[in-house]
């Protein structure tokens, strides 16, 4: 009897220190890619369809002026996993390809190398694009994540064929001379050529099937989840396709829309959703060129490639019911950001390099002046000579180099945005007041008023351009067919041979 | 059986008939209207600024309609339509003195809305509305149209823009009227300072909550047509908003409206008659580009005000009505200033008179029932020309045009160059319509390709309702065809009892130019 009082009184001690005790938070970053700063139904597309991540919005902080690292996808993502800016990490100039033998370097610190410091389960699923690399050195495995399930970079390097339900071919040209899409599952190759019909739905799944496990065995965990929409070549599944009055990209998006939907249903499911911060954003702005199988930038110049502001502006989202306050901030903020956030969230230690990313905690938590005042832009193919392109400090912009961009299209509205729109130096920069002209339309730098503020500014330049430390660059390095994933390595007549289905096409991955 | 069934519709009639006699008040109509305000400055549409929390707010608690558009790119021709339910063609705003030119009514234009045109408030009346305008009237200033004689029953505001000031020799300073008479004038008794300070916003929120005070107390419905103008050029705001937003003026005018907006909606609540009084907030065109940084946003639409492109015409609209109206809904169906004349004739229980074509029609089937009416067209008018058409998801281009006045340097277009399609010259595009799919491209960038397939079904869906469409019309006589320095404000109503009268020179009427 007595032994039974203690062990009931023991249970409800457990049950109040399991109560009172502020669990550590969970963290879920929702990264797209291609979808530009007006793509969203929340920042003003009349189109679109996003009721979940509208939702998002209406019950979260929408950030209208947060940036990517870069206004390409490797460098950028690089930048939100390390939070540290292009040169320093050597992922330039332009993205990794399938058979480049480098890749984000082993001795950069990703977020979840951080977390698992504090014991964080930390899995990825989707688009990684930080390189393969010889022995498959550069996967997600290496960089702190327990889990990874995904195509280490875009479908567009895959020789891809159907993208739309039932059997429709995929628009535009894709890369035939690569193997077909690999499915990693951790270090294994599960599945090739995937099938992009159902992709979407299998990385929802193991994205539900990754909190859920970690919900029920009470372990704080950190999930990566980028899709591999809305990039070119678009797809979608039998739900999806012809679902929205926006053609192709807006069924692409409308997988994206379902699939954060599916996460955060599974966090209110397992009753975590109060514990857990949801970050929405995109890797870079739209991809013009595509037309209109490509995203917009709404009211933003250029896009993707350039670093105008629909370059790197892009929808930011966070979510965190009881946390975060809902509404809207026009607090300056990046990709950049999120790791020193999440470092100061957990308690985290921060690495011992120089970032570029600063604590995000006053504009998510407190509704405070955010710490940043300058964000600098990087052109894709910046050189060591000419590597800043624009500097944004306060309100004002200013662009040292200004050049077009092949993704923004050759028949850009706006001719500043084209291809042809060559590399042009401005002395003194160009500047552009972006509360009142995110446009980028009115030039103000030959007014007398703005000498102080340029000279403030360039001296911000200064110090930058001076201070960086370019890293060797990472995808300069060599190519190497045998570098593409192939489940059966050394196979002929490659890379058509490279065909393993462990998973069955219906079959979803459970976690494990 | 038969018989029971009948007595039971019977019964069913009379008590329909007898309970909206017990209850006299049938549910107010609030209609917002801005000036100049483009689509894309809400927050809630996409705006960076943060500026429109009550707007936000309003679009959450009631209908955002994304598809909702001005009957035409400018302001005059466009309210004219709003309170006339029909197209500036056909009630007589527009003019024939050039092909395909826009026209407004300044102070020295001699026409305005003909006695002929049923206005809104005259129908409201009929049915036991009192109605009530704050702000611009525009639709000629003259006394004849005079929107007291046009079934208005009271006034606050101003027949004209505020631009001034003038210096009451070769220009008098608009008139402000207080019902019929003039109690004073812009940058006189009206203060328009020149660093845009103003309490005219202010002025016309007290208007409002004062006759809504007032309505409620003596429980008779009403209809407020509620038209500040701090967002057209010459932008202004009170001290208070002053330097508060992060567009400068044009940003601390939409906050102010913004408040405004707050004030009437929780007005509503507070008096708890929002169950009961439908509200429709939209503007009269889109933001007017010309004006340098200093201006509205048209956010992803083509080109601004002036223009027949999407940003000239697609407007910032929320319907609101708690209770009736689903809170967070989204309306894709195509939408129009005209479709409030028949919106608020249906909330009124009343009937379109069928002695007249009307452009709109009632909006409460899908904003309250769910009904979307996939067969509308947009028909996009500059002057006496059919610019552009929209069915369904295809516009189709029948004319471009994009040209300022060069002299002047004004650009509709800043930043956008669309082959073949902005062109800066009047084009005829008859023979082959440039056309566009709006839900892929809602930015009218990317034409569709010449005699695909899509391009042909497309272009005959549209032609379909087109060719009905200049079938049945028939023209109104041109209002805005003629000027004359000597009608302008020298003497309105009321200016004796004030000492305000001027003298102006002798009438001399000449044909007016309209340059855009």
């Amino acid at each position: 009897m007595f032994f039974w009082r203690i062990q009931l009184f023991a249970v409800f001690v457990q049950y109040f220190i399991d109560k009172c005790k502020t669990a550590e938070p969970n963290i879920v970053i929702l990264f797209a890619d291609d979808v530009g700063y007006g793509d969203l139904g929340c920042y003003g597309h009349p189109t679109t369809s996003t009721p979940h991540l509208d939702k998002l919005a209406a019950n979260g902080l929408l950030l209208t002026q947060f940036y990517a690292g870069s206004p390409v996808c490797s460098p950028s993502r690089a930048s939100l996993l390390t939070g540290r800016l292009p040169p320093r990490t050597g992922v330039y100039p332009g993205v990794f390809q399938a058979n480049d033998s480098g890749g984000l370097p082993l001795n950069e610190t990703t977020i979840a190398e951080l977390l698992k410091t504090v014991n964080y389960q930390t899995g990825m699923i989707g688009k990684w694009h930080l390189g393969v690399g010889e022995n498959q050195k550069y996967l997600p495995t290496n960089f702190g994540f327990d889990y990874y399930f995904g195509i280490p970079y875009t479908h567009a390097q895959c020789p891809c064929v159907t993208c739309f339900w039932p059997r429709d071919s995929c628009y535009g040209s894709c890369k035939p001379y690569f193997p077909g899409c690999p499915l990693f599952y951790n270090d294994e190759i599960v599945d090739q050529p995937v099938d992009l019909l159902t992709l979407n739905e299998q990385y929802a799944n193991a994205a539900r099937d990754f909190i859920a496990k970690n919900a029920q065995e009470k372990k704080p965990f950190f999930l990566y989840y980028a899709f591999q929409h809305c990039h070119h070549p678009q797809f979608a599944g039998k739900k999806f396709r012809n679902s929205t009055s926006r053609g192709v990209f807006g069924d692409s998006l409308a997988e994206i829309d379902w699939s954060v939907g599916q996460v955060i249903k599974e966090l209110k499911q397992q009753d975590i959703d109060k514990n857990t911060l949801v970050f929405f954003s995109s890797d870079n702005g739209p991809s013009i060129q595509w037309k209109t199988r490509g995203g917009v930038a709404g009211l933003l110049k250029c896009g993707k490639g350039t670093t105008y502001e629909g370059g790197q502006r892009v929808p930011g989202i966070a979510y965190w019911p009881g946390m975060i306050k809902p509404g809207r901030s026009m607090e300056l903020a990046s990709t950049l950001d999120l790791l020193p956030t999440i470092a100061k969230m957990v308690n985290g230690i921060l690495p011992n390099v120089t970032l570029d990313g600063v604590d995000m905690g006053p504009i998510l938590f407190t509704q405070d002046k955010g710490l940043r005042d300058t964000f600098f832009y990087y052109y894709p193919q910046s050189r060591q000579d000419k590597g800043v392109y624009a500097v944004r400090y306060h309100q004002y912009k200013a662009h040292y180099y200004t050049r077009g961009a092949s993704e923004s299209g050759v028949e850009n509205k706006d001719k500043d945005c084209r291809p042809s729109a060559e590399l042009t130096w401005h002395n003194p920069p160009l500047l552009f007041d972006l509360n009142q002209d995110p446009s980028e339309l009115y030039n103000l730098n030959s007014l007398p008023e703005y000498n102080v503020l340029l000279n403030e500014i360039h001296q911000i330049y200064e110090r930058h351009v001076t201070s960086m430390k370019w890293a060797e660059s990472e995808i300069n390095k060599y190519k190497d067919p045998k570098l593409e994933p192939c489940c059966k390595p050394g196979c002929k007549p490659f890379p058509s041979c490279c065909q393993c289905h462990k998973l069955g096409h219906s079959q979803s991955l459970t976690f494990k | 059986m038969m018989l029971l069934i009948k007595l039971f519709q019977f019964m069913l009639m009379f008590h329909a008939f007898y309970s909206t006699n017990s209850n006299p008040s049938k549910p107010n109509v609030i209609l917002m209207l801005m000036d100049d305000m483009g689509w894309g400055d809400l927050g809630v549409l996409g705006n960076p600024a943060k500026e429109t929390p009550n707007l936000d707010r309003m679009a959450s608690e009631g209908a955002l309609m994304t598809d909702f558009y001005a009957p035409n790119p400018l302001c005059s021709p466009s309210r004219a339509s709003l309170l006339t339910g029909r197209l500036p063609i056909r009630n007589g705003f527009y003019t024939t003195n050039d092909h395909a030119r826009c026209s407004y009514t300044p102070q020295y234009i001699v026409g305005g809305i003909p006695d002929s045109e049923i206005v809104l408030p005259e129908l409201l009346n009929k049915a036991g509305y009192r109605s009530k305008i704050i702000g611009k009237w525009h639709l000629g200033h003259q006394t004849q149209y005079h929107p007291l004689k046009h079934g208005f029953d009271e006034y606050f505001g101003a027949p004209n823009c505020h631009v001034g000031p003038y210096d009451n020799k070769k220009q008098p300073n608009i008139p402000v009227y207080r019902d019929a008479d003039m109690i004073g004038r812009y940058y006189e008794e009206f203060k328009i300072d020149k660093s845009g300070e103003s309490n005219l916003t202010q002025m016309f929120i007290e208007e409002a909550i004062a006759f809504i005070e007032k309505q409620h107390q003596t429980g008779e419905q009403f209809f407020l047509y509620w038209t500040p103008d701090a967002s057209h050029s010459p932008h202004y705001a009170s001290k208070s908003f002053l330097g508060t937003s992060q567009r400068e003026l044009y940003g601390d005018a939409v906050m102010e409206l913004d408040y405004g907006v707050g004030q009437i909606l929780g007005k509503l609540k507070e008096l708890q008659i929002e169950n009961n009084t439908f509200v429709f907030f939209s503007s009269d065109n889109g933001a007017a580009l010309s004006g340098g940084a200093y201006v509205g946003s048209n956010g992803p639409f083509l080109c601004g005000k002036h223009t027949t492109f999407e940003g000239g015409m697609r407007e910032p609209s929320i319907a609101w009505w708690p209770g009736r109206i689903k809170p967070g809904k989204i309306v894709h169906e195509l939408g129009s200033l005209m479709d409030l004349f028949a919106t608020a004739v249906d909330i009124a229980g009343m009937k379109l008179p069928a002695d007249r074509v009307y452009d709109g029609s009632s909006l409460l089937p899908v904003l309250v029932d769910d009904k979307m009416n996939k067969n509308k067209t947009i028909f996009y008018y500059r002057g006496n020309e059919l610019m552009a058409a929209r069915r369904g998801m295809y516009k189709a281009h029948f004319w471009t045009w994009s040209e300022g006045i060069p002299t002047l340097h004004l650009e509709y277009c800043p930043g956008m160059q669309v082959e073949d399609v902005t062109t800066r010259n009047l084009t005829n595009h008859m023979a082959q319509p440039v056309l566009f799919h709006l839900g892929r491209d809602p930015g009218e960038k990317f034409k569709l390709k010449l005699n695909t397939a899509e391009y042909k079904k497309g272009l005959q869906f549209i032609m379909e309702a087109v060719i009905e469409h200049k079938k049945t019309m028939i023209p109104g006589q041109p209002q805005l065809n003629m000027c004359d320095k000597g009608i302008m404000n020298w003497a309105p109503s009321g200016c004796e009892t004030l000492n305000k009268c001027l003298h102006g020179p002798p009438s001399n009427p000449f044909k007016c130019s309209w340059p855009v």
